[in-house]
C-alpha cells in the first residue's frame, strides 16, 4: 500500500485535474440518451488521456497499475467533484476488460483492450426472460456448425444494449449434463446480421436496458473465451470484476448528495422541524454507516482478508439506504415531487426530480444480484445457513 | 488501519479468553474483579498517569465484549469518572479508580443545582450507587467528585427489565459542595461535560453492537439446530433472509464504530452529538436484532429459561441510557443541515 503522504500527492494531482477538466454542466446538458451519451463519450476519452479512465488495469495498460488505495482516493475525487458516472464504459473497462484480461487469449487481448480505450462500447448478454436470478437455467441456444456457432435466443436487461458496439455473450451448447455445465463464452458484435436490439421503458421513461433478438446469429469459433463448456466458470470472472469499489464511489455520492435534502428542507422552510430534522440525522448516520462499511470492505480486501459475502452486504445495505434516502426526498418534496419532470439521463438517483430518482433506487435492489440473491448469499455463506432442497412438487402442479 | 485492527483483534482476543464463551450469568464481583485484574479500567489512563494508555479503540473492544456477554456492573460510568479525573489531571483519584474503587455518576448525564454552597436535586440513572465511594456530580457551572456518604446524600434504588444493571436514583439535599473536589470550574466544565458525553454515548454504542452480535450468533445457531417440517428452520428462505437482514444492519453500524473510534472521518458536527448519533444508530440496531431474537427463538424465546430476552431487555436500555435516538438524531440533523448549507 502506498504511504499516505503518496495519496495526498495523488489527491492533489486528481483534483487539481478534474477543476480543469471536469464537464461542469452535464446535469443540464443531459436533456434526451443521445446528448448524454455524447457527454459519456467525451468524458471518457478526456479520461484516457488525463490517465485516470482504468485505474484498475494492470500496469502495461496506460492509465493501469493502481493500487486498490490509489483507486479509491480517484473515485472519491470523482464523487467530490460530481463528474458523470461512467454507464457508457462501464461495461467496457470492468466487465469485458476483467473477463477478458483473466480468460482470454493473448491474440484476443491485443485485439479488444485498446479498443475499449479508443470508445468502445460493451454490454452483457447474460440474463434472459427465464433466466435472471436464476442465471444457470438459461436457454438462447449456441449451435456448432463449422468455423461457427448459430445463436438462436433471446437476451434481457442489458444496460445500454443499444449503444454497444460490442456483446459478452453467455449461451447455451449443451443440455446433457449439469446446468452449468452446458455453457459457453463467445464474444459477439453487435453488428452481426440477424442480432435486434429494442430498448426498454424503465418505469421512469429512460431506456437504459435493452432486449436483444438473436436470429441465426453466426459468430466465429475464435470469438470463444475458453473452452466450449467452460462458460460459467468465465462469467464468474465477469460478474466478480468490479466488487466493491463501484459502490464505494456511489456510496460517496450518496453522502454527497446529503446536500440536496438539506436544502430541500431550508427551501421548504423546515428547518426548525424537530421530526424532520430527526428523520433527515437518522438518514445522514445510515449513509456515513454505508460508506464506513464500502471503506471497511476496500481495507478488507487491501489487507486479502476478503471474505465471500461481504461483496453482498455493501450491495445490499447501499440499496436499502439508498431507498430511504429517496423515499425521504420524495416525502419532502410533497406534490412538488409527483409533477412529471424530463429527467437527466445517468443521474442515478440525482436527476434533480425525487420521484424519478426513488424509481431509479429500484435499479439497485433488482439489477446486479437482487437483494434477495444477496440475502441468499450472506445467509448461506456468510452465516452457513443451510440451501433449500432442490426436488421440490406442488400437489396439482400439471408441469 | 491494519496496525490498528492487529490491535483491536489481539485485544479482542484477550477479551474473549478472559471472560469466556461462558461469561453469561457470571456475578458482577467475578467480572469486576477480573477487569481491575487485567488492568482495563485505565485502557485509556495515559501511561505518565499509570493506565495503559490505549485510544478509544481498545476502549471500544471492552465495551463491545462486555455487551457480547451482558456483563453486569458500572464499568460504563466508572470509565467515564475516571476520563473526568484524567482530563483533570487528578493521579491520586486515578490510582484508586483504576484499582477497583468504584466511582459512579448519571448514565442520563443528569444534573445538580447549586446555590449558597449547597447542591441539590435528583440524579438518575446512577449504576450501583450503594457499592460506589465517589459521585459525580455535574452543576450547571461546575463538575464535581463527592464521597457517595456525603450528608444530604440518600440513595433508592430503581429496579429494572434488565436484571444486567442496577440504577439507583441518587437525591442531594442540602449538599455541602465543599465536600467534593472540583474537576473542573466554569471556564472548562462545558468543555469536560461534552467530552464524557462522547465518552459514554461510544461506550454504549459498543455495548450494544457487541449484544446485537452476540444475540444474532445466538439465533443463527437457533435457526440450525432447531427442526419442524423435518429440516432445520434455518433452511426456510424467510428466516434466512431476515437473517441475513440483521447481519448487514450490523456489520455497517460496526463499520460506523469502528470509523468513529480511529476518527477516520470528520463529520461536520460537535463531538457529543457524532457520538449520540452513533449511538442511536447503534441502539436501534441492537433492537431490531434482538427484537427478531425472541421472535427467531419462537415459544422458548418468550421464557426465562433462555437468555436472548436479557438482550432484548439490555438494548431497550441502551436505547434509553445517555439520551434517546430522539434526541440525538434531531440534533445530528440540525447540525449537519446547517454544516452542508453553510458550504452549499
Amino acid at each position: 500500500m502506498a504511504e499516505a503522504s503518496e495519496l495526498e500527492t495523488l489527491r492533489n494531482e486528481v483534483r487539481a485535474w478534474l477543476v480543469a477538466n471536469a464537464p461542469a454542466t452535464w446535469r443540464q446538458e443531459s436533456i434526451d440518451p443521445d446528448a448524454f451519451f455524447r457527454i459519456q463519450r467525451d468524458w471518457f476519452l478526456k479520461l484516457v488521456e488525463g490517465g485516470y479512465a482504468v485505474p484498475h488495469w494492470p500496469a502495461e495498460w496506460p492509465g493501469g497499475g493502481r493500487s486498490l488505495a490509489e483507486q479509491k482516493v480517484i473515485y472519491e475525487e470523482m464523487a467530490r467533484a460530481d463528474t458523470p458516472r461512467l454507464l457508457l464504459s462501464f461495461v467496457s473497462t470492468y466487465h469485458a476488460a476483467s473477463t477478458i484480461l483473466e480468460c482470454a487469449s493473448k491474440e484476443q487481448q491485443e485485439r479488444y483492450l485498446p479498443a475499449i480505450l479508443k470508445g468502445e462500447t460493451w454490454c452483457q448478454g447474460f440474463s434472459e426472460p427465464g433466466a435472471g436470478s436464476d442465471l444457470a437455467g438459461l436457454r438462447c441456444r449456441a449451435e456448432r456448425r463449422g468455423d461457427v456457432y448459430v445463436i438462436n435466443g433471446q437476451k434481457i436487461w442489458s444496460t445500454i444494449a443499444q449503444y454497444a458496439d460490442k456483446c459478452l455473450l453467455l449461451v447455451r451448447t449443451s443440455n446433457e449434463k449439469a446446468k452449468q455445465a452446458g455453457m459457453t463464452f463467445l464474444l459477439c458484435d453487435m453488428k452481426t446480421p440477424g442480432i435486434t436490439v429494442r430498448p426498454i421503458n424503465q418505469i421512469h421513461g429512460d431506456e437504459e436496458f435493452a432486449e436483444i433478438f438473436f436470429d441465426e446469429v453466426e459468430i466465429p469459433v475464435s470469438e470463444r473465451i475458453g473452452a466450449e463448456g467452460d462458460g460459467w466458470a468465465v462469467a464468474q470472472a465477469t460478474l466478480a470484476s468490479e466488487r466493491g469499489l463501484t459502490l464505494l464511489e456511489l456510496s460517496e455520492r450518496m453522502r454527497g448528495a446529503l446536500v440536496r435534502i438539506a436544502t430541500l428542507i431550508r427551501d421548504t422552510g423546515r428547518l426548525d422541524d424537530a421530526g424532520v430534522m430527526r428523520d433527515f440525522g437518522r438518514l445522514a448516520t445510515s449513509v456515513d454507516a454505508t460508506c464506513a462499511l464500502a471503506d471497511q470492505f476496500l481495507a478488507w480486501r487491501i489487507a486479502g482478508e476478503e471474505q465471500v459475502g461481504q461483496a453482498s452486504l455493501i450491495k445490499l445495505r447501499y440499496s436499502r439506504v439508498l431507498r430511504e434516502f429517496t423515499l425521504l426526498g420524495l416525502r419532502l418534496d410533497d406534490m412538488d415531487a409527483q409533477y412529471h419532470a424530463p429527467i437527466t439521463f445517468g443521474g442515478g438517483m440525482e436527476t434533480g426530480n425525487w420521484m424519478a430518482d426513488f424509481m431509479n433506487s429500484y435499479a439497485w435492489t433488482i439489477a446486479g444480484g437482487s437483494d434477495e440473491v444477496q440475502r441468499n448469499i450472506i445467509s448461506e455463506r456468510m452465516l452457513a445457513m443451510p440451501r433449500e432442497p432442490k426436488n421440490w412438487t406442488i400437489q396439482g402442479d400439471a408441469a | 488501519m491494519s496496525d490498528d485492527s492487529i490491535g483491536r483483534a489481539e485485544l479482542q482476543d484477550a477479551a474473549r479468553k478472559a471472560f469466556g464463551e461462558g461469561g453469561l450469568g457470571q456475578d458482577p464481583a467475578t467480572i469486576w474483579d477480573l477487569i481491575v485484574e487485567m488492568g482495563w479500567l485505565g485502557m485509556t489512563v495515559p501511561e505518565e498517569l499509570g493506565g495503559l494508555g490505549l485510544g478509544a479503540e481498545a476502549q471500544g473492544v471492552i465495551h463491545f465484549e462486555l455487551g457480547r456477554i451482558l456483563a453486569p456492573g458500572p464499568v460504563a460510568a466508572h470509565m467515564m469518572v475516571i476520563e473526568a479525573l484524567v482530563k483533570a489531571g487528578r493521579q491520586d483519584l486515578i490510582e484508586r479508580a483504576v484499582a477497583g474503587e468504584l466511582m459512579t455518576g448519571s448514565l442520563r448525564f443528569a444534573t445538580a443545582t447549586e446555590a449558597g454552597g449547597t447542591l441539590s436535586g435528583t440524579l438518575n440513572a446512577v449504576p450501583d450507587a450503594d457499592t460506589a465511594s465517589e459521585l459525580l456530580v455535574v452543576t450547571d457551572s461546575r463538575v464535581l467528585l463527592l464521597p457517595i456518604g456525603t450528608n444530604g446524600i440518600t440513595l433508592t434504588e430503581r429496579p429494572l427489565w434488565d436484571k444486567s444493571r442496577r440504577l439507583f436514583d441518587v437525591t442531594l439535599s442540602g449538599v455541602s459542595a465543599d465536600a467534593g473536589v472540583e474537576l473542573a470550574g466554569s471556564n472548562t466544565a462545558s468543555d469536560l461535560v461534552a467530552a464524557l458525553k462522547a465518552h459514554l454515548l461510544f461506550a454504549l454504542s459498543a455495548d450494544s453492537l457487541g449484544g446485537a452480535e452476540a444475540a444474532l450468533d445466538m439465533s443463527v445457531e437457533y435457526l440450525k439446530t432447531r427442526r419442524q417440517f423435518d429440516r432445520p428452520l434455518a433452511m426456510f428462505q424467510a428466516l434466512k433472509h431476515r437473517a441475513a437482514d440483521m447481519k448487514t444492519i450490523l456489520a455497517s453500524a460496526e463499520a460506523l464504530l469502528w470509523t468513529h473510534a480511529s476518527e477516520g472521518r470528520t463529520a461536520p458536527v460537535t463531538q457529543p452529538v457524532k457520538a449520540g448519533a452513533l449511538k442511536a444508530h447503534a441502539a436501534r440496531v441492537y433492537h431490531a436484532i434482538t427484537e427478531e431474537a425472541v421472535q427467531f427463538h419462537g415459544g422458548i424465546g418468550l421464557t426465562e429459561e433462555h437468555q436472548c430476552h436479557l438482550y432484548l431487555k439490555r438494548a431497550t436500555l441502551n436505547e434509553a441510557l445517555g439520551g434517546g435516538a430522539d434526541l440525538w438524531e434531531e440534533q445530528a440533523g440540525r447540525q449537519i443541515a446547517a454544516a452542508l448549507l453553510a458550504t452549499a
